[in-house]
């Protein structure tokens, strides 16, 4: 018996401890952890009641050049298309599908919204952006965003309740599978994995007195570890990330559409030649088919950026130039017009 | 596997219950498989080199216990010897003799490049080849009977609480515990779970808060005058305290509750009263390893006082190697070995007493001036490349004024600061589980509130690694 009252009073303690420590965070800590941790979350709560479209990007959807006359972004620009609409962007950079869902699933339910529109960026299932040493502040900035008590959230924050893998370890991580992962083409090739293509293309180029690779040179070694390599649907972590988007927005009544941006395939084809071309374009045919399968609205801007609007010449990025961002924007604006009918105004008209 | 997240909150329970559910005579099995599975959560293929060594020097250990005489015991000893330190060398060492011997080929006009290999460091190597390597030592010296049992030795080897970050335990003292029928004791549990509070307190909330403060300063020190790096210092002086105090107090309280007592590995290290003080109280486990196998057999200090100085210096040196593979760790120790001997030198010219009272004035000065000093070796200890240390050093002894950026310390870091300090000084000789035992029932319990309310609410978010893990 006196054992027993022993540790109930602790338990009593314990609870009370616990119970204060919930409601002190809660009313004078919490508020200011998401401003800190999630600022998003500001962009999440102006949302409008009625909100027509939402469009959800990365970085493509910030990036401008400097000489641009027209410095708006590609939401901006759909939103030029239907000013009679209310159209929203949430935009973070280097965020992919796993990151747009959290940013989705913290949307409260009362706020409707019609059509969201998600850039569908080829480079993100590849494995340099899956095992990016970006992921753990990613993953971070959305735990104070999931719909648990502020406590708990806190908690999973403190003691790291995410996918918090070190830049080491990431690092490590995607050597493997680009060491790991079989290319498989249809005819016969040279290299049938990344480490082997990226060093037999590093070993064509110069360096200089102290090794530093030409410039040229490097950028078709970041082509190669950027787009070499091949969706397995079945296996691919931002597959399944897209799957629960779709299984989201089938719950809360959103059109869902994909944005799948332009890459720079010119570039592609004149760093790295047609073997690598060939794994864009089978990964490319590869998520048009998968998602226009599963009914889902794809705009397809693949093909559509040329190489003279693309803002980073010694990078691989979706940043667009005014030109490049019109011609995407366009683009999405006019397949939006299926599902917003008669709101489309050309500003050419 | 990480001590401060969800992960282990959820392992330690599982294994604690598995532990006193299962017969004693295969607790060995489930800690063994617990202890494999805690080191694999980080990089699975890694344990091989675990098994490896265990293997290794579970075989020469049975071998040399076969042998009466010490000469025919020796080439086992060799073979473990050479079998954990070529591992060390080769997944810590060999990319820094290689870049050396490049360099040095340069600076000769010599076009040679010597390879270097892509490893990432295996966490705990260093940790775990000493522990195994001081019970080869010891089977040699005829101090230790041989473990015949693989599975008992095997986990000497990789009993999860220590085996990433230490403390480094000797086989006589560790591996009994471990085949010991512990009964549950509630006594243990209380104060395991103390322990794993105060050091979950000192990592997450001290440590790792004081730590972007003091990485700001550490990656441009010249844009700071003395005053802020003199903090930037004082800040990352706790931030490894709390870090690897942190850690080695949960090691503790965690297998502490499994009835297995570890080594303490600290004791106020910041309230020594000079160097040889501060060796004393700073990872204790490691200072006691070098003195046990390497200064004792070159002779420690029953020898000349030149000889004493060379073995001095030397321990220092080895033991900042140990550390990282790098020229600045190689002058942390020349510094701190250097100092060692100069102070002890003059403490005998000047006959200083080698005690004091506690918290009297001259401890209190005594120990300020130890500080001092540690804290400057920590410079080297801290930074990247020896250039980068004597930026640090140009900068503290030359920017006098008032000029420079502002260091911003928020309010709440410097209250949990002083809050450590205050309790680190009444903590003085004592240990956190004990002393908190004589508390009265409220004070304990609000000591709890705040420990837990700020490891719940204060916790830096940074991700910032322990950093006794890269050694």
């Amino acid at each position: 018996m006196k054992i027993l009252k022993h540790i109930a009073l602790r338990i009593v303690m314990l609870t009370i401890i616990l119970l204060s420590t919930s409601l002190i965070y809660t009313k004078y800590f919490y508020e200011s952890d998401l401003q800190e941790h999630s600022p998003i979350i500001n962009t999440i709560r102006e949302l409008p009641i009625e909100t027509d479209i939402l469009y959800v990007g990365e970085s493509s959807n910030l990036m401008y050049a400097e000489d641009d006359a027209d410095k708006r972004t590609i939401s901006k620009m759909i939103a030029g298309y239907y000013p009679s609409l209310t159209i929203r962007d949430l935009t973070k950079q280097a965020s992919h599908a796993g990151i747009f869902k959290s940013f989705l699933r913290a949307i409260p339910k009362e706020k409707n919204i019609k059509t969201v529109v998600l850039t569908l960026n080829l480079r993100s299932f590849g494995a340099g952006w899956i095992h990016s040493g970006l992921e753990t502040p990613l993953r971070k900035n959305t735990v104070l965003l999931s719909d648990q008590h502020p406590i708990i959230k806190r908690f999973l924050l403190s003691f790291k309740g995410y996918d918090n893998d070190d830049e080491q370890i990431r690092d490590h991580a995607m050597k493997r599978q680009w060491k790991v992962d079989f290319l498989d083409f249809p005819y016969p090739v040279k290299y049938t994995n990344v480490v082997d293509w990226d060093e037999a293309m590093a070993a064509s180029g110069k360096r200089d007195a102290e090794g530093k690779l030409d410039s040229i040179t490097d950028l078709a070694c970041h082509y190669i570890k950027a787009f070499a390599f091949q969706i397995d649907t079945l296996t691919n972590p931002r597959i399944q990330d897209f799957n629960e988007i779709i299984e989201l927005a089938e719950e809360r009544g959103w059109n869902l559409v994909l944005n799948l941006l332009g890459e720079d395939l010119e570039k592609a084809n004149s760093l790295v030649g047609k073997d690598l071309t060939f794994l864009m374009d089978q990964n490319y045919a590869l998520l048009l088919d998968y998602f226009k399968r599963k009914g889902i609205l794809v705009v397809d801007n693949y093909r559509a950026v040329s190489t003279p609007y693309f803002i980073d010449q010694d990078w691989t990025t979706e940043h667009y130039t005014e030109e490049g961002r019109k011609i995407v924007a366009r683009n999405v604006s006019e397949a939006l017009e299926e599902l917003h009918k008669g709101a489309f105004v050309s500003p050419d008209k | 596997m990480l001590f401060n997240t969800l992960d282990y909150i959820l392992f330690l329970p599982v294994v604690i219950i598995g532990y006193y559910l299962l017969n004693a005579k295969y607790r060995w099995v489930l800690l063994l498989v617990a202890s494999y599975y805690f080191y694999m959560c980080w990089k699975p293929e890694y344990v091989i080199l675990i098994v490896v060594s265990t293997l290794i020097d579970y075989f020469s250990g049975i071998q040399m216990g076969k042998r009466k005489i010490k000469k025919k015991r020796r080439p086992f000893l060799l073979l473990s010897l050479a079998a954990n330190l070529g591992l060390l060398f080769s997944f810590k060492y060999f990319n820094f003799f290689s870049e050396t011997a490049t360099a040095v080929a340069q600076g000769l006009d010599l076009s040679v490049h010597f390879p270097v290999v892509d490893f990432l460091l295996p966490v705990g190597i260093s940790f775990y080849t000493f522990q195994t390597l001081s019970y080869s030592i010891d089977v040699y010296k005829g101090e230790l009977k041989a473990e015949r049992h693989l599975g008992h030795f095997a986990l000497y080897v990789s009993f999860f609480p220590q085996l990433v970050a230490g403390p480094i335990e000797r086989f006589s003292s560790l591996s009994p515990q471990l085949k010991k029928a512990n009964s549950f004791n509630y006594d243990n549990l209380r104060n395991g779970l103390r322990l794993i509070l105060f050091g979950l307190f000192a990592k997450m909330v001290i440590a790792d808060n004081v730590a972007p403060i003091a990485n700001e300063i550490f990656d441009a020190p010249e844009l700071y005058n003395s005053l802020a790096i003199s903090l930037g210092l004082v800040f990352y002086s706790f931030q490894l305290y709390c870090d690897f105090f942190g850690y080695s107090i949960i090691a503790i309280g965690s297998a502490l509750i499994m009835g297995v007592k570890l080594m303490d590995n600290f004791s106020t290290p910041y309230l020594a009263i000079n160097i040889a003080d501060f060796w004393r109280r700073w990872h204790i486990s490691l200072s006691t390893w070098f003195r046990d196998y390497i200064y004792f057999p070159m002779g420690g200090n029953r020898t000349s006082k030149l000889r004493w100085t060379f073995n001095i210096v030397a321990i220092f040196v080895i033991s900042g190697f140990w550390h990282g593979a790098g020229l600045t760790y190689v002058f942390w120790g020349l510094m701190v070995g250097g100092l060692y001997v100069i102070e002890n030198t003059i403490n005998k010219l000047l006959k200083i007493n080698p005690k004091v009272r506690p918290f009297s004035i001259e401890h209190i000065l005594r120990a300020t001036k130890t500080f001092i000093i540690i804290g400057l070796s920590w410079i080297f200890f801290r930074s990247a490349t020896i250039s980068d240390s004597w930026v640090m050093f140009d900068a503290l002894f030359s920017n006098f004024g008032l000029e420079g950026e502002v260091l911003e310390i928020p309010t709440n870091i410097w209250i949990l600061l002083l809050g450590f300090i205050v309790l680190d000084w009444i903590l003085y000789n004592k240990r956190f589980d004990t002393w908190i035992e004589k508390m009265p029932f409220i004070a304990r319990w609000s000591i709890y509130a705040v420990l837990i309310f700020s490891i719940i609410v204060f916790t830096g978010v940074e991700e910032i690694p322990f950093i006794y893990f890269q050694f």
